[in-house]
């Protein structure tokens, strides 16, 4: 799975940008499967990608469409997919989103994610066996009446709040 | 289809209420390239050139690049341009960050604003649909305070704001306009003109991605650009510290403006270096769209945390005025990126005040007991605060420093440092020929991004003997060839601006020449924009400002330096005794340009003398 550290993330979107145009040849957020979350007052960029999460909530997908591949990575049936937007609706953390009534998501590339190749910070990683798979159990509840942007900010909030803790202490004391 | 260019231009009238969605003209944009170069024609095209830059029928133009928001490294930037309330001639100013990238993504090449909405407002644009908002709760808010609202209120992190803040409500005449928080379209008063058209902020959404006509030519050549970035031997330097490099780096060089430009060398240089940003308050890399460099920083002191700052911002709120602590700038530019003010301009009345009091000009009890001794913090946060608000004797300072010093005669006009009455930037021409030149000439005033010629502080000899010839365009202090290397540098400038890419990297790093440009433009448009197609756009593009700005009222007479530069050498340092020998350097350039003695275009001196023969017709009208 694709891991991500803040400390390094400049919020350039070069993951974003390249994430579309390698997929579909053309360049904007709503064809990316990797969305950076910019929280400018206080300095946070945070690159939201699916977590291969332990629960696996879009694969509840009523029509079947949507599998899980050998490195844990999420394939949608084009044939079977009817736009639905359960997954969407599921994820809680708006990893994965439609546009034009297609489920966007990290499928990793085939094993070489673009994003990775192209993150000269080092702010994300690439680790085809990751240990443990991440529980995102208790934030779905939560968030299931939330857009996928807004899932993606609180996630990216929850995932900072330690960092910030580091600089004001490196910075402030 | 269209590839590159958004396709559409949006036509606002704040008067009315009436908005029009256009169709972008390929064969303008051809002309026009796009960013700057598009709002250069559209002014040149549909402003009434008498026009008070404060009232409703001034031109606001938000303008994006054929290859802002692709996969080109830096593709980021948007250009402001209206006429300048601050100079009354040309005004423009450009940012990176992410509003142009997401301008474009709704289908836009350029926003045309005119009119003046009956009370505050904003402008709303998601996809092909716009609308005009009340912001009277916005009013009166700082640029994040701004900025934060309108994105709770649309429920959505992700749409692009461009605001001003309480100095652009109050028209002051240097009020900046900001997008994400801290990138700031600076120079020549944008924020008034958002300000006097009664508009707080435009925010948009774009959900169409942004396509190539030739893709896969198209990400060969960015990975080209890319190969030169990371090959560039200022890579490391420039993304651990950004612009603020310069502050030790003039130094160096002994042109480093201290105390107003008195001295070239600042003894605490150590306390106020990008160096020491960089160890002691940065916490994090901040970047533009889809840049590589990453040259922004977050930083946080024991008062503020904010974005950058620049060098331009540094140096203004220290060495410039005579300030040692760089806290108390880093709290001035988080405090300046909020209320929406230019820190160059703002940081220069300060300057030319302190000046002349130290000279014996002027006194406390001219600036209503304000003690303007050098670095004096209280007094710049007071009338910072003075200046926002138009308050008292910030009321005279927010007209900017030429309005200033004319105000105050008695002599102080010979310290306002400003050309055409924008304020000059922190780099003392005298021992750089080049950009002595650049401030001279550019079209919107006293101002080092029209040309940058930053090639001459480069040392690269060979190449500049390769290129043109001339060895000594490489040599700072040489005045040999550098109208030559102006005329060059000032198309790659317009270049990136027109793209848009960011001038660091394009222009600074030089690593965008006109060759691959070329490439990059025809494959990502499919339009033909060869070589010489390129060029015949930018060199029109320079002419029509050219011809604009002498219709707004300029003239040869104004294409100089502040005495200081040509008449008192510096005293010590690499570059002692230099001055800019500014008229030789001048003409020389008008020839380059060909252009006549007095900075004319051939086809203005006709097109005029025809004028004159056909007495009465007020037509004017020109067609692109």
């Amino acid at each position: 799975m694709i891991v991500v550290d803040p400390q390094k993330c400049s919020g350039c979107l070069r993951c974003e940008v390249n994430c579309s145009f390698f997929h579909t040849g053309s360049v904007g957020r709503s064809r990316a499967r990797v969305k950076v979350v910019k929280i400018e007052p206080i300095g946070i960029d945070y690159p939201v990608i699916c977590r291969q999460c332990a629960e696996r909530y879009c694969a509840r997908c009523p029509e079947s469409a949507i599998q899980i591949g050998p490195e844990g990575q999420i394939i949608i049936s084009p044939t079977l997919c009817v736009s639905c937007g359960t997954c969407q609706t599921l994820c809680p953390i708006g990893a994965i989103e439609l546009y034009d009534g297609i489920p966007y998501v990290c499928d990793l590339c085939g094993g070489h994610p673009r994003c990775v190749e192209q993150c000269n910070m080092g702010a994300i990683r690439y680790e085809p066996r990751a240990a443990e798979p991440v529980s995102l159990k208790g934030l779905r509840a939560a968030r299931r009446k939330l857009s996928p942007e807004e899932k993606r900010v609180r996630f990216a909030i929850d995932s900072t709040n330690y960092l910030r803790d580091q600089w004001v202490s490196a910075r402030r004391s | 289809m269209l590839h590159g260019y958004g396709g559409h231009v949006l036509r606002v009238d704040l008067t009315s209420g009436r908005i029009v969605r256009e169709k972008s003209d390929p064969r303008y944009l051809i002309k026009a390239i796009g960013g700057r170069g598009l709002n250069s024609w559209r002014l040149y095209d549909e402003l009434k050139k008498d026009v008070d830059p404060l009232s409703p029928d001034n031109i606001l133009l938000i303008g994006v690049g054929p290859l802002t928001g692709s996969l080109l490294s830096a593709s980021a930037y948007t250009t402001i341009s209206a006429k300048s309330p601050m100079t009354a001639i040309l005004g423009d100013s450009a940012a990176g960050g992410f509003f142009g990238p997401q301008l474009k993504q709704a289908g836009y090449d350029q926003v045309v604003i005119t009119g003046k909405a009956e009370k505050p407002s904003y402008l709303f644009i998601a996809d092909d649909h716009a609308e005009i908002r009340s912001a009277s709760h916005l009013w009166g808010l700082d640029i994040v305070e701004a900025t934060t609202t309108i994105r709770r209120k649309l429920g959505d992190n992700a749409v692009q704001i461009a605001a001003i803040g309480p100095a652009g409500e109050n028209l002051v005449k240097f009020a900046t306009v900001a997008c994400n928080n801290s990138r700031m379209f600076g120079r020549s008063g944008m924020g008034c003109v958002f300000g006097s058209k009664n508009l707080k902020a435009v925010a948009v959404r774009g959900s169409t991605p942004v396509s190539m006509a030739d893709p896969l030519r198209f990400l060969e050549l960015c990975r080209e650009m890319d190969r030169r970035i990371f090959e560039h031997k200022e890579l490391s330097n420039r993304h651990a510290m950004g612009s603020t490099l310069l502050m030790k780096a003039l130094n160096d060089m002994g042109l480093l403006p201290t105390n107003h430009f008195q001295k070239g060398i600042c003894d605490y240089i150590d306390r106020i270096s990008g160096q020491t940003l960089a160890k002691k308050y940065k916490v994090k890399n901040k970047s533009c769209f889809n840049c590589n460099i990453h040259c922004s920083r977050y930083y946080m002191t024991g008062e503020v945390e904010s974005e950058g700052p620049e060098y331009e911002t540094l140096c203004s709120y220290t060495s410039r005025i005579g300030n040692d602590d760089l806290v108390f700038a880093l709290k001035m530019n988080a405090h300046l990126n909020r209320m929406g003010i230019d820190s160059l301009s703002s940081g220069e009345t300060i300057g030319w005040a302190m000046e002349c009091v130290q000279q014996g000009l002027l006194t406390k009890d001219d600036f209503d007991g304000l003690d303007f001794t050098w670095g004096n913090a209280e007094t710049i946060e007071t009338l910072v605060r003075l200046i926002t608000y138009r308050e008292g004797i910030g009321n005279a300072f927010a007209e900017g420093t030429l309005s200033l010093a004319r105000r105050f005669g008695r002599g102080t006009e010979k310290y306002a440092f400003h050309v055409k009455g924008l304020d000059m930037i922190c780099g003392d021409p005298r021992g750089m020929k080049g950009f002595g030149l650049t401030y001279a000439i550019a079209s919107r005033g006293g101002d080092h991004l029209r040309a940058e010629p930053f090639f001459e502080l480069t040392g690269r000899y060979d190449e500049a003997e390769r290129r043109w010839g001339i060895r000594e365009i490489a040599d700072q202090l040489s005045n040999e060839g550098k109208a030559i290397l102006v005329e060059h540098t000032e198309r790659q400038a317009l270049l990136t601006d027109c793209m848009t890419m960011c001038k660091n990297i394009g222009l600074s790093m030089d690593v965008l020449d006109f060759e691959l440009a070329s490439k990059l433009l025809t494959a990502g448009t499919g339009l033909d924009f060869n070589v010489e197609q390129v060029n015949k756009s930018l060199r029109g593009i320079i002419d029509a400002d050219r011809k604009m700005n002498i219709d707004f009222g300029i003239d040869a007479s104004t294409d100089t330096l502040p005495y200081r530069f040509v008449h008192e050498p510096l005293e010590e340092g690499p570059c002692k005794c230099q001055v800019v020998p500014i008229e030789k350097l001048v003409k020389e350039y008008y020839q380059l340009r060909g252009w006549d003695g007095q900075g004319r275009p051939a086809d203005y001196v006709e097109s005029s003398q025809k004028k004159n023969l056909r007495k009465g017709d007020k037509s004017g009208g020109r067609n692109p």
